[in-house]
């Protein structure tokens, strides 16, 4: 089968090559014009942010690590174990196991709490279909980025972790800034 | 009662030409055009529709008013729509006033996500609520019962449960309470709604009004997987779907099967799946060392087990208990004919039928079937009670009763809850079935030839006394029967063909059956309610003493249970084997089961749970299958094999059971080449004539009745009768003492007494007695008493009831303590006070 190429065949089209002069002058010149940058960069001083000890502050809505909320006045969970935020999960990342409040044992405002919720961040891609689907306003995208860990596991985030304070506190851009 | 055939009509929904069957409501007709009409109490299961909740409104041509279509046939020519500005307005409405009072709960709803008024608000409801009026308010939840809660703020008062209560299982607790806004469900007094069917309800609520205690807030519809399996709770095996999270059970439901269980569950069926999951189930082998069961390594208990039965060779015998699966049942006899070369197998709880009489009683041609039941002209109820022995079986002859006014006659030794519905009820004394068919044999030959018949006078009489009954009564039956027209099913119980004399009761009711029913005539027949599970399964595989799979003979013929249970006790037999079934629980005859359990050598058993006998006897015990872990097939007593799929995987170490006695039969040198659940149904198909052909892929989801399909020509011929038969005996005279009836409670089971939510049902034993017969002993109800006979004897406590034929004591079998099993002797007992 012979192939003619026909109508597909592609010219490409060369610029003439430079001369002598031409040459040296895209061997210098333009060298001297990048250094030229490099030099008036120079002056300025380093733009070097030393992380961990130097943090960049993040926008307001910035989709970090989540946070789970309690009631201010009482104490109690606001989740209530309904799962909302697991159904909503693209990732499928959230468990929630729920259980019943009794007299003895109130954890939540509502009929139930979650006895179990945790979520996974090794799956999680921050989305934050969860907090929009959390009827209660329990779960919201808190600001913290640093989740790295030496074990998968690790990054399986329980309720406790995800209810208590950060251990430091993400720097927040502030208005205009 | 012939069943309806309705012709076809033609009639059009929104513009679409559409064929349904004359009569259908148009709720259930729209469908077969692909148009959704919502509904909220519209349920065909619960019979006539009440039109309660006006969800259903559409508009016919020609009728000025919006119509129901949950409670309007469907007319030939009929023009509906559902669409039209009209209808929407109405259907807009009617949500928007439902949810007036409805709490803002769907978060902590345990139906939200599966729950028809979320679906249909979104699906059909204005979107926007105009209501700013506070909402009505309750105290919630309450406990409607320890399975029950009810949120009364969510009820949208769709009347659902209360028909349920009223006219489906009669049971007549729920009503609703006060009028308007104010109504609520509750039971009258506000007792405990305490039912053998009680959970269905969760089930019929199209809201979280009534929610499950044990599901209470487990899972979401998004967090689980349903399993379709069948429940092995009793002889009825519902189909089931298990709600499965994380490789538990968390609920039962029913997969609705009209042929089977008509889409309802009993609460042992529907809670029982707690005992899967419960810390006392046994899930390792065991083997007992130094007295002490310890848990071993497979291997070991396998060996030890190979070891005892290949020592004991044909001194060995086994018992297969009712939840065994055929292809267990049939790998159990192959291990013992083919293996060890003992014929000692049993399924049957007491005594040995001969195999024709098996063939005769099952012939595919008498066979009823459970629809039968609900389209028989009449029903005979004998030595049985449906709601304690199959369940299921009680709600589908209430509605034969109740919608096709099919006649029900009743004839049982203890009262039974059918009776109010009957139209006639003969009592007899306690096993004096086979004189009670006597008589009414008799009874229906007097009516078929006329007055002054061959039949020779008093016969009758002298029958009905025997068996303690009345012989009126027993007339009056027998002209139920015959008046009622050609399609009459009789519902027995097993026991009937117990003991001694099983043979010849076996005969009685065959007379009977040949009088009434006509064989081969479809909707008529003869419909056995088992003792156990697969009952009838076990026997069709050969777990019979002198019969082979397939009903095929045998020789030589090996010991029926009782006799097993005294040879074993005189010290002939070594090794047992117990495959699901504990003799000191199950089995009637307690003294010599314990000492042939004491005496024989080893005890091999199947278990789930350690009972008393297993407990203190078993030397080997392998973890059984909750089953809902199971594979393999079971057969109704009608007839229909069905399929068990494993929902859940085993838990530690438990392994498949048709596996370990594969590998005990191989190492016993007798290698059946199973390798799978599946190559073991093959097998058993294979080696059943009349199982022939089929595959599991045939049976699929729904069962398959064998005796409908062309290789039920496989089945062995017999002889159907008339027979001559023998005066049956004289049922004992109490004289001063009185006559002992035994009987099993739907809560008398290993489930009951170790799932956490059903625990409050466990059985104590009660004695049940005319009132006369206690005032004459000066005993009142709640009085503790000792009945006894022969010297052994049982604690229980009086309960009245007039039903009970004076003369006559009621004792719960199959239960864990005192158990009336533990009495011996001829039928009759003592009782005294304590
Ligand atoms: S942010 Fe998105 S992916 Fe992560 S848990 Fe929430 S819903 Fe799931
Ligand atoms: S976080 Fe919100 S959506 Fe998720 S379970 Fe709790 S209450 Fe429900
Ligand atoms: S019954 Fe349905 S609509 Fe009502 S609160 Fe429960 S889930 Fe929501
Ligand atoms: S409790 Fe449920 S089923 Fe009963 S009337 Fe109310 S909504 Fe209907
Ligand atoms: S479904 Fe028709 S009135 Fe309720």
């Amino acid at each position: 089968m012979s192939w003619t190429p026909g109508d597909e065949m592609l010219v490409v089209q060369r610029a003439s090559p430079p001369g002598a002069a031409g040459g040296t002058y895209r061997a210098f010149g333009e060298t001297l014009r990048g250094l030229k940058t490099t030099m008036s960069r120079l002056v300025e001083g380093p733009k070097t942010i030393s992380y961990p000890e130097e943090k960049v502050p993040v926008y307001p809505r910035f989709r970090g690590r989540h946070r789970l909320h309690r009631f201010e006045d009482t104490g109690l969970e606001k989740c209530v174990g309904c799962s909302l935020c697991a159904a909503a999960c693209p990732a499928d990342c959230i468990r929630v196991v729920a259980a019943e409040n009794t007299p003895e044992n109130r954890v939540s405002a509502g009929e139930r709490y979650a006895a179990v919720y945790e979520i996974n961040l090794a799956r999680c891609i921050f989305c934050g279909y969860c907090e929009v689907a959390c009827p209660f306003d329990a779960i919201t995208m808190g600001h913290d980025y640093e989740m790295s860990a030496y074990n998968r596991t690790d990054l399986i985030f329980t309720k406790e972790m995800l209810l208590d304070e950060p251990l430091e506190r993400t720097p927040l851009r502030g208005e205009g800034e | 009662m012939p069943r309806p055939a309705p012709d076809t009509i033609a009639f059009t929904v929104d513009g679409l030409e559409v064929n349904a069957p004359a009569g259908m409501m148009l709720a259930d007709a729209a469908k077969l055009g692909d148009v959704e009409i919502p509904v909220f109490c519209y349920e065909p299961k619960l019979g006539e529709p009440v039109g309660a909740c006006r969800m259903c409104l559409v508009e016919i041509e020609g009728i000025p008013k919006l119509q129901t279509a949950c409670s309007t046939p469907v007319r030939d020519g009929m023009a509906v729509n559902t669409q039209t500005a009209r209808v929407k307005e109405a259907q807009e409405a009617v949500l928007e006033f439902l949810l007036i009072n409805h709490p803002l709960d769907c978060p902590v709803c345990d139906k939200g996500g599966e729950c028809p008024l979320q679906d249909i608000t979104y699906g059909w409801g204005p979107g926007r609520s105009r209501f700013i009026e506070p909402k009505r308010h309750f105290v919630k939840p309450l406990a409607l019962s320890p399975l029950i809660a009810i949120d009364r703020e969510r009820c949208i008062l769709c009347y659902r449960c209360v028909r349920f209560s009223q006219e489906i299982s009669e049971d007549y607790q729920l009503v609703l309470q006060e009028r308007g806004a104010d109504s609520y469900v509750s039971t009258f007094d506000g007792h405990p709604y305490v039912a053998p069917f009680s959970g269905n309800i969760i089930e019929l609520c199209p809201v979280g009004a009534l929610t499950s205690q044990p599901y209470r807030f487990r899972a979401r519809p998004w967090d689980i997987e349903g399993s379709g399996s069948v429940c092995l709770g009793c002889p009825g095996q519902c189909n089931v779907e298990y709600t499965v999270r994380d490789e538990r059970v968390l609920r039962v439901l029913s997969r609705q099967h009209d042929g089977v269980d008509d889409g309802w569950l009993c609460d042992r069926g529907r809670f029982g799946y707690q005992s899967f999951h419960v810390d006392e189930r046994v899930t390792h082998p065991l083997v007992r060392v130094d007295g002490e069961l310890i848990p071993v390594a497979w291997d070991r208990a396998l060996d030890e087990a190979a070891a005892a039965l290949g020592g004991a060779g044909s001194d060995s015998g086994a018992l297969a208990g009712g939840k065994t699966t055929n292809e267990e049942g049939w790998l159990l006899q192959e291990l013992f004919r083919g293996a060890l070369g003992s014929p000692n197998v049993d399924s049957r709880a007491d005594g040995m039928l001969p195999r024709e009489l098996h063939a005769a009683l099952h012939a595919p041609a008498l066979q009823a079937t459970v629809p039968d039941l609900e389209f028989a002209h009449a029903v005979l109820v004998l030595d049985c009670e449906p709601v304690d022995d199959q369940p299921s079986l009680d709600l589908r002859i209430r509605k034969g009763v109740r919608r096709n006014g099919v006649k029900l006659a009743v004839a049982s030794s203890r009262p039974s809850s059918l009776d109010a519905n009957a139209a006639a009820v003969v009592r007899y004394a306690p096993g004096a079935g086979e004189a009670f068919c006597a008589a009414l044999n008799g009874a229906l030959g007097e009516s078929d030839a006329g007055p002054g018949s061959a039949t020779r006078k008093g016969v009758v009489e002298e029958l009905a006394e025997a068996a303690g009954a009345d012989a009126d009564a027993v007339r009056a039956l027998a002209a139920v029967l015959a008046d009622a027209g050609e399609d009459v099913v009789i519902v027995y119980g097993e026991r009937l063909t117990h003991g001694a004399r099983g043979e010849d009761a076996a005969r009685a009711l065959l007379n009977v059956c040949g009088r009434v029913a006509e064989a081969g005539h479809d909707g008529a027949g003869l419909l056995e309610v088992p003792a156990g599970t697969n009952g009838r399964g076990l026997r069709e595989v050969g777990v019979l003493p002198n019969a082979a799979p397939g009903l095929a003979p045998v020789s030589p013929v090996g010991l029926a249970s009782a006799e097993l249970g005294a040879s074993a006790a005189a010290g002939a037999i070594s090794a047992l084997y117990l495959l699901h079934v504990d003799p000191l629980r199950d089995l009637p005859g307690r003294a010599t089961w314990r000492a042939a359990l004491q005496r024989a050598d080893h005890v091999i058993a199947h278990a789930d749970f350690l009972s008393e006998g297993l407990w203190e006897y078993a030397t080997i015990v392998f973890p059984a299958e909750s089953y809902a872990e199971k594979e393999g097939t079971i057969t109704h007593p009608d007839g229909r094999v069905q399929r068990l799929r494993p929902a859940i995987a085993r838990p530690d170490a438990v392994r498949a059971e048709w596996n370990v006695i594969a590998d005990l039969s191989k190492r016993l040198g007798h290698d059946v080449s199973v390798l799978s659940g599946a190559m073991a149904s093959a097998r058993v198909f294979e080696a059943i004539p009349f199982y022939a052909g089929l595959t599991l892929d045939e049976l699929g989801g729904r069962g398959l009745r064998w005796p409908a399909r062309p290789a039920a020509a496989g089945w062995p011929a017999a002889d159907t009768g008339p027979f001559g038969l023998e005066t049956p005996p004289h049922a004992p005279t109490p004289n001063g003492a009185l006559r002992l009836g035994t009987f099993r409670s739907i809560w008398a089971a290993q489930e009951v007494e170790v799932a956490p939510a059903l625990k409050f049902l466990r059985q104590r034993q009660r004695a049940e007695l005319h009132p006369v017969d206690a005032e004459r002993m000066g005993l009142a109800h709640g009085d503790r008493v000792t009945v006894g006979s022969n010297g052994s004897r049982v604690q229980a406590t009086v309960v009245l009831r007039s039903g009970v034929p004076e003369g006559s004591v009621f004792l719960e079998a199959g239960i864990a303590e005192e158990s009336a099993s533990e009495l011996d002797g001829g039928g009759l007992v003592e009782v005294s006070p304590q």
